[in-house]
Formats: structure tokens, sequence, C-alpha cells
């Protein structure tokens, strides 16, 4: 774990940039389907992921995740913001640059029997990107998708299969060896093991492990499962209702939540050993999620903060750095709040926190 | 297609190189119908290409003599007339081989025009949002126009032009075919639209998208393989409906000119001598019918062999 270490001192450089990201999905609606609202599935969100790390994403389904990541690398047309990549800037990029920029950044999604033309075989698959951006011969592509295929552990006989006939394990590799293909800096992985098996979702993700450590991979690691994202990522960002509402290593993180919300998925996360188990308290939370078309006002979370304060209805909090390294957007963290904050998130204990949500 | 077809395959050690199209045929072989279908079409296109080789007689000349007219017409089977004459006493087999061979003709090539038609539309309108609207409310145009009158109203404008500038054969061959391949694509365009949504939102499409593969490749390589199987079963009723409209138009007498033999023709000289010489219905009937059935199950068969999920079962 010689990367988290690095992560800490926070000198690597940083290969991708997110200011002020926002994808609006419009709703038209009426007669005359005029636009009458927008889905803020993307609302502002801003954070940078260095060069080598895993930057997990976590948050509860339908919080903007896979959406964010899609319009990270430009799969939406982004409403507002900028992102760069490697030091280009990609959300407002004319096609002909972006199509240029494209082999830098790849994508492993969440669905491998969906993600994969099931009329297409497994080396048409892995070769579409390289007849797309490189001039190779026929035998040169041949011999870099034997090259992917070893790659990712696919046995070399498997070249003219159909989709179909892979189990999802094997699918899943599919989809990273052609994420693989063009030598991609950044891949974003979109829940890249959500629809596996158990077992399988650990050879995925060694797997993963094991190709960033080759290939010095940049991995943006979309998930909603904690424990994978524990294991995986150096940083971890929790998204609610299309914001980041904290970011931070991971360690810190997942020993100290600062944010609420954060609290409360933590404390989601299932203990192996039974006794202790038994002992976990867990913050349920009330309510629904609010609808991404019309969020509340002031703070995203202040319908079914266990902490909510009067200023949290009404006033957006700033997303700032906290502690160095550590990003948040809480008012029980603000400023002029830092005695209230200390003694009821960051000193008390779950269990305080459990009964004061109670009473 | 085109891009399915060439699976880079120079694999030296673990397996032969192998064409799809081997796949396809492989799996099309399974296929009782479609093999049965298959026969029976090649039977028939022998039929008319190879058999006006084999039994030369005319099918357009008549006896010179007013006496040979009148004992020569409307007769029955014998051996030298195998399927009889009709009432200008001419070869009913030699009528049935040349007229085959304009109905098989006007079958593919407007099932081609309407296919490429529809597909075009239908690609069109389904990927390209901005072309969705104005696409299909000319689809809903062509669908709300009366087909039949317009087809006469086209074959009685455009006959006579196109027969002085091009010769009479090939120009009512030109306008049918036309005709008939733009009065008949739209329900393929309706098909081949909603499969592209559907298909578009579906993930590899987004895959492709960030690997940067153009529209055009995009639609060629991802879009159109997977819509070839309802374009598939529309392009093989489309043949069987092209000939039965040739037909009507013949039938009505707005076809090809009277002495210029089709199936459809043949049908309707016969239907006036229905209760004397029932034969001479059946036999262009039967012609008809088989082709239309014979294509549908090749159609039927071609789908499933294409669908690499199919294949193999």
């Amino acid at each position: 774990m010689g990367r988290a270490m690095l992560d800490a001192t926070n000198t690597q450089k940083t290969l991708v940039t997110v200011r002020g990201l926002k994808m609006y999905f419009p709703i038209h609606s009426g007669f005359l389907r005029r636009h009458t609202g927008d889905v803020k599935a993307v609302d502002g969100v801003s954070f940078d992921i260095y060069e080598g790390e895993t930057l997990g994403l976590v948050g509860e389904s339908g919080c903007g995740k896979s959406t964010c990541g899609r319009a990270l690398i430009r799969l939406y047309e982004v409403t507002d913001g900028v992102v760069t990549i490697n030091g280009k800037e990609i959300a407002k990029a004319n096609p002909q640059d972006l199509r240029a920029m494209r082999p830098t950044m790849q994508m492993v999604f969440q669905d491998p029997q969906a993600s994969l033309n099931p009329r297409m075989t497994l080396a048409s698959i892995i070769g579409e990107p390289l007849i797309e951006h490189t001039k190779m011969t026929k035998a040169e592509r041949q011999a870099r998708i034997y090259e992917l295929m070893d790659a990712v552990g696919l046995n070399r006989s498997f070249v003219n299969r159909y989709p179909h006939e892979f189990s999802g394990g094997q699918r899943q590799r599919i989809g990273i060896a052609r994420a693989l293909a063009l030598n991609p800096k950044f891949i974003v992985c979109d829940e890249p093991i959500a629809a596996l098996d158990v077992s399988i979702q650990a050879q995925v993700v060694n797997l993963l492990e094991e190709l960033q450590a080759r290939l010095g991979l940049t991995y943006l690691f979309i998930s909603h499962d904690l424990s994978m994202v524990r294991h995986i990522a150096d940083r971890v960002a929790v998204m609610y209702l299309g914001k980041v509402v904290e970011l931070g290593p991971r360690d810190a993180i997942f020993a100290d939540p600062l944010h609420p919300y954060t609290e409360a998925l933590l404390s989601a996360v299932p203990e192996p050993d039974p006794s202790l188990e038994n002992t976990r308290e867990r913050i349920i939370l009330k309510g629904d999620v609010p609808s991404p078309a019309n969020p509340p006002k002031g703070c995203n979370f202040c319908t079914r903060c266990p902490k909510v304060m009067e200023m949290c209805r009404s006033i957006e909090p700033t997303y700032r750095e906290v502690q160095p390294g550590r990003f948040l957007a809480c008012h029980l963290y603000d400023q002029n709040n830092t005695s209230a904050g200390s003694t009821s998130g960051i000193e008390a204990s779950q269990k305080h926190v459990q009964q004061g949500e109670l009473q | 297609m085109t891009d399915m077809a060439k699976p880079a395959n120079t694999n030296r050690a673990i397996r032969p190189p192998r064409s799809q199209w081997w796949d396809v045929w492989d799996q099309f072989k399974t296929h009782k119908g479609a093999m049965f279908g298959a026969a029976v079409f090649v039977f028939i296109v022998l039929f008319v290409v190879i058999g006006p080789l084999i039994w030369q007689v005319s099918p357009t000349e008549m006896p010179q003599k007013a006496l040979d007219l009148i004992r020569g017409k409307n007769l029955g089977p014998s051996w030298e007339h195998p399927l009889g004459t009709d009432q200008l006493a001419r070869d009913v087999l030699a009528r049935m081989m040349a007229g085959g061979k304009v109905s098989l003709a006007v079958g593919l090539v407007a099932m081609v025009i309407s296919i490429t038609l529809g597909t075009t539309v239908g690609v069109l309108a389904g990927y390209f949002r901005r072309l969705d609207g104005p696409l299909m409310r000319l689809t809903d145009l062509f669908l709300a126009l009366p087909l039949l009158p317009l087809l006469l109203v086209m074959v009685m404008l455009f006959r006579d032009p196109l027969g002085r500038m091009l010769g009479i054969e090939v120009g009512t061959f030109l306008l049918i075919v036309t005709a008939i391949g733009i009065t008949s694509w739209m329900q393929c365009a309706r098909i081949v639209r909603g499969e592209v949504i559907a298909l578009k939102e579906r993930e590899f499409v987004l895959a492709a998208r960030s690997i940067g593969t153009p529209p055009i490749r995009m639609v060629l390589r991802h879009i159109l393989p997977n819509v070839m199987s309802p374009v598939m079963v529309a392009a093989t009723l489309g043949i069987a409906g092209a000939i039965i409209t040739e037909s009507a138009l013949s039938f009505l007498g707005l076809g090809f000119p009277p002495d210029f033999p089709t199936w459809g023709r043949l049908l309707a000289d016969g239907a006036d001598y229905l209760q004397d010489q029932p034969l001479r219905v059946i036999w262009p009937g039967i012609a008809i019918s088989l082709t239309v059935l014979s294509v549908n199950y090749i159609g039927d068969g071609l789908r499933d062999a294409l669908d690499p999920r199919i294949r193999g079962r």
C-alpha cells in the first residue's frame, strides 16, 4: 500500500481536474413540450484525481455517481463546468479534438452483458479501438489483441467467440481488455463488479489492481459497495443528490467520517466478526432521497440529516478543505461553528449520535 | 454486416481462420424449412433462366393463319403444349418462364429499393434526434396515401414518357419497381426506427462512443447488424408483397404492356377463362405462392443464422 502513503503527502501530479461539473437533464412537459425544469443529476462537482491513484466514488442509488463518471469523459454533453484530463480540456472540446483525446480516457461498464455488442466476436470487440485510433496492420492488430487477452487472463482460443458464450466475469475481462487497448492513462470503472458474483468480484478487482500496478493506471472507481471501495481506493469521494459531500483519504474517511451522511453510509457496512456485528450501531436515515429535479433549499441533505440545524435549511454549505486533504460541505464544520461541530461530530462516538437521533 | 464478415483471423496456432459466413452457412443448413425453401427458390430461378433455353417456344408468337389460331387456342395440356395454350394460341409453359423472369426481377429489385429506403430513413430518424420528427412525419404522410390509386396515377403519368426514353420494357420495369419500392418502405422505416432508438441506449453503443467511433461507423458496425433480424423479415415479406403488387397492377392492366408476359398478367388473362380452363389460373398462382413461401422460409433461416445467440442451437 505504498500508493496510499504517497497520497497522504499529496505531492503527486494531478491527472484529472474537475471544477463545477454540472449535468442537467432537461424536463419537457405540457402540450408544447416546453422546457419546464431540469433533473440535476450532477450539480456542481469539483475534485482532483492524482496520477496513479484510485478515487472511489460512493453514494446510494440515483445520487449521480454514474452520470458523473460518464460526464467526466464526455459521454454526455455536460451542462457546465471544466474537466481537464492530462492537461487538456474535455468538457467543451470540439468533436475532432475530443476524438483525439479518447485514447487517454476509457471506461469499464457496469453490465458486461450490455456493454458488448452481441454480434461482434471477441477479436472485433477488442480490436475496435485499435481500428479507430491506430494504423496497425491486421497482423499487428492480431498480436495486440492476443497481448491484451493475455493481460486480462482470457484464453487465446476464445478469439472467435461471441459475448453470449462467456460467463459474467469473462465478459467483464473483455470489457477491461477493450478499455486497455489504447494504453489509456485514466479509466472510469462504473460499478464494474456490481453485476458479478462475489467470487468473481474478487478476481476482477484483483485484476484491476494488478493492471494498475503494472501499467500505472488511474481509476475513478464508482461503486456502492463500501467494503470494496475500502479495499481498492486510495481516496474516497461521497456523493449525495448530485453533489460531493465529503472527500478525503480512504483511511481517514473510514476511521473518522465528518459528514453526517458519510457516517450513516459507513454505519451500513456489515461487520464480518459476529460479536462486533451485534454491537454495531446503525444510523438509519429516515425518509427518501429528494427528487434531483426539485432539490431542497439549503443543504441537499437537510431533509434527512440527524444533526440538522436551522441554517442548513436555508444556506447551502460551501465545499471546502476542512483538514489537509479532506474536503467537506457541511455547516457543522463552519468556522464560526467549530465548537459545536467538534462536540457533536468528531469527538462524539457513534453511540451518542445514535441516541441523539432517537431522542 | 461487412464489418462482421472479417474477424481478424490470422490465427495460426489455436484455431484455423474461418470467416463468419461459414458459421452462418452451418446454421442455415440446420434449418429444414430454409433449406427446403432455398431448394424451391433455386428450382424456380432455374426454371425461368435455364428453362427457355431448353423449351425454345416463343412466349409471344401467335400462329400466322387465322385457322391455326382458332384451332390452337385455349387447349388443355398436351405433349405439344405441356401446360396448354392461351386465348391467342400462345404456349403457356413458355409464357410462364418468360413471365417468371420479369416477376422475380420486379420482386427482388423492388424489395431492395424499399428495404434500402426504409432502413435509411429508419436509421436516420432513430439515430439523429433532429431528423426524427420530419422523417417520421414523411413516413406518416406516405402511410396515409391510398397506395393503389397512387400507383395507378404514377403508371398513367410516367409510363409513356419513360417508355419513349428507355424503351417500353426497360421503362416499364424501372417505373414499376420504383413505384412499388417507394410505396412500400414505410413499415420497414418504422420498425427500424424503433429498434435503433432502443439500441442507441444500450451500453455497447456508449462504449463505442467512449472509444471515439464516429457516427457513420457506429451505425454500420453496431446499429445495422443488430437491426438485421426485423429488416430480414421485412425484406422477405417485401419480395412477396412486390410480386403481388406487380400482379395486381398487371391484373388491372396498368403494369407491363399486354403482350408482355408476367405472372400477374397470366393470372389476369386466365381469370376470364376460369370456368373452362382453371389450370391457366392455377399455374401462375402456384408459381407466385411457391416463390413467396420459399423466400419467406429463406428469410426465416437467414435471420436465425445471422444471430450468433441462436447459432449453434
